[in-house]
């Protein structure tokens, strides 16, 4: 019995810089496991200890997400092992790749009763992954789940919704993904880290996988997204009933209010 | 004829999903996972077809998808669009998985050519924007808008074979009423800025003067609890475009300013003349927000 926990290795978008012509370059920017990744981490560490089943990582993406950094950053979240799948051409790559070759390698890794996620990659941030990967496997996905409990294959899930909560039961395999809020990520400590080098990773090949088919499309233009103008007028607050009068003014002014 | 297919879960605001594809042009077809009530409401919102899966039960819908998978790519359509719901979004990532077709986000424009989907849209959480040629299906994930009116068409039902490995055992509703700063007109924001929790009164003292909904960035909602998630402005939370926002001790990180970039006018109080946000607004105040917030409230009165 396994659980996976599917995450990213990715670069801040706040540290990218984006050219005149709209191209997007991450090359200075810090990476890491993507921000709202090591939830899943510490669910998943917490349910296999529950239920004895084994904590696989999983990581799908170009060169760097097999690199010594970012087996150490994996492995010393409590992972029993890590699995990596990269290739150039998986660089960036966009949510339906991503997703399909996740699902091939959870079929190739078998035995795999549960997939965590996170709520969203903090770079391309589209919040697609966990499903595309699920319709692939053919398990059904949950989203914004707050708290696991039972075992893989009879598995109560809490979730966020619209207006509430609610708890549904899973009695197969299912791809969940992991609220933001759902616990306070724990930081690794230097026994972590000093274990992690112990750990093993396996690198699948890419092209050995079965990966679906996928339809072709050509990025044909890029752009800086257009911003709205703004007056930019900034006041020093030394005097804060001043400076208030004086933005209310403008604002009554340019009929705002 | 072109058909657009709309997928949805539960959620039947879609007024911008039917005028993104009127624009288009074809026949509109909306599949609906939910219950009756929200077909429904679908089937007057102006789409040309409705089809139903049936009453879901005890059977969450999302768990639907790899039925309405099976539907639309039955009918083959070029483009298929969907809400970004959290819901919506597992029937479109199953769908883009089972056509193997990309599924775009944050969406500008779309348009049809003889032998190609064109397609505009942000990329990297915003900070990009691509335009790209899709010689296939296209999923589309898209602001939802608003509950469309239209001519009742009549709702077709499909049986629909869920998978039986999910069910619902309890659902319990929140006693706060829920939000929706997307139709507000005035929004204050709050972000880390505020030093403790005593002094959202100041915010809420702020936004009251100014018939404002209150609203925060990701940490005060998701880090700390001290406004509900639903109040969470942000690449990963709600997108607003108000008259008039007002960031109160929110730096301006790019996660958060995706989600309100839209605003009318945007006035910024905090005390680091260095945050990123005063080069991305119309008024700005360097200060403490324990003493420029109430001072922008008595301004008011």
């Amino acid at each position: 019995m396994k659980i996976v926990v599917a995450f990213k290795w990715a670069a801040n978008p706040q540290e990218a810089t984006v050219a005149a012509d709209g191209t997007v370059d991450v090359g200075r920017a810090t990476l890491g496991i993507s921000e709202y990744d090591p939830q899943a981490f510490d669910v998943g560490r917490r349910l296999a200890d529950a239920t004895g089943a084994e904590l696989v990582g999983l990581s799908v993406g170009g060169p760097a997400a097999t690199s010594s950094m970012a087996r150490k950053a994996a492995l010393s979240r409590g992972l029993d092992s890590l699995v990596t799948v990269t290739d150039p051409s998986l660089d960036d790559a966009a949510a339906t790749r991503t997703g399909a070759v996740l699902a091939a390698a959870v079929a190739q890794i078998g035995d795999v009763d549960l997939v965590l996620t996170g709520d969203a990659s903090v770079d391309l941030g589209v919040q697609l992954v966990p499903s595309v990967m699920a319709g692939l496997l053919g398990w059904p996905a949950v989203s914004q789940v707050t708290a696991l409990s039972g075992t893989p294959g009879d598995l109560r899930i809490e979730r966020n919704q619209e207006g509430g909560t609610q708890v549904l039961l899973a009695s197969g395999p299912v791809v969940v993904s992991i609220a933001a809020d759902a616990v306070e990520p724990r930081i690794p400590g230097m026994k972590d880290i000093l274990g992690a080098g112990r750990k093993q990773t396996t690198e699948l090949d890419y092209a050995a996988l079965s990966v679906e088919p996928l339809v072709a499309y050509a990025v044909v233009g890029r752009a800086r997204p257009e911003l709205k103008a703004r007056q930019g007028k900034v006041i020093d607050g030394a005097d804060p009933a001043a400076a208030a009068a004086e933005v209310v003014a403008a604002l009554r002014a340019t009929h705002v209010l | 004829m072109t058909e657009i297919w709309i997928l949805v879960a539960a959620n039947p605001a879609i007024d911008n999903l039917v005028s993104r594809g009127r624009e288009l042009g074809g026949q509109l077809v909306a599949v609906v996972a939910g219950d009756r009530s929200c077909a429904e409401a679908i089937a007057a919102s102006g789409v040309d077809r409705v089809v139903w899966l049936g009453e879901p039960g005890a059977t969450p819908v999302e768990a639907r998808a790899a039925a309405v998978a099976d539907l639309v790519a039955e009918a083959a359509p070029r483009v298929v669009l969907a809400a970004s719901h959290p819901a919506e979004r597992v029937l479109a990532g199953a769908l883009a998985g089972r056509l193997g077709a990309p599924a775009l986000t944050m969406v500008s424009s779309v348009r049809l050519e003889a032998d190609a989907v064109i397609v505009t849209h942000a990329t990297f959480g915003g900070v990009a924007e691509e335009t790209v040629r899709v010689e296939g299906p296209v999923v589309i994930v898209d602001e939802c808008g608003s509950v469309g009116t239209g001519l009742p068409v009549p709702i077709e039902e499909v049986t629909a074979t869920a998978p039986p490995t999910l069910t619902v055992v309890e659902t319990r509703m929140s006693s706060t009423t829920r939000v929706d700063l997307g139709k507000a007109r005035r929004v204050v924001a709050v972000g880390r800025g505020l030093a403790r929790r005593e002094d959202l009164a100041l915010v809420e003292e702020l936004a009251r003067a100014l018939d404002a909904e209150v609203a925060c960035s990701r940490p005060l909602a998701e880090g700390l609890g001290w406004l509900s998630r639903d109040r969470y402005i942000g690449v990963t939370g709600q997108h607003v475009h108000p008259d008039l926002y007002v960031a109160v001790g929110i730096s301006g990180q790019l996660q958060h300013v995706v989600g309100c970039r839209d605003a009318g006018t945007v006035v910024v109080v905090n005390c680091d003349a260095k945050a990123p946000y005063f080069g991305e607004c119309d008024y700005g105040i360097v200060g403490d927000l324990a003493q420029v917030v109430p001072a922008l409230t008595a301004a008011l009165a």
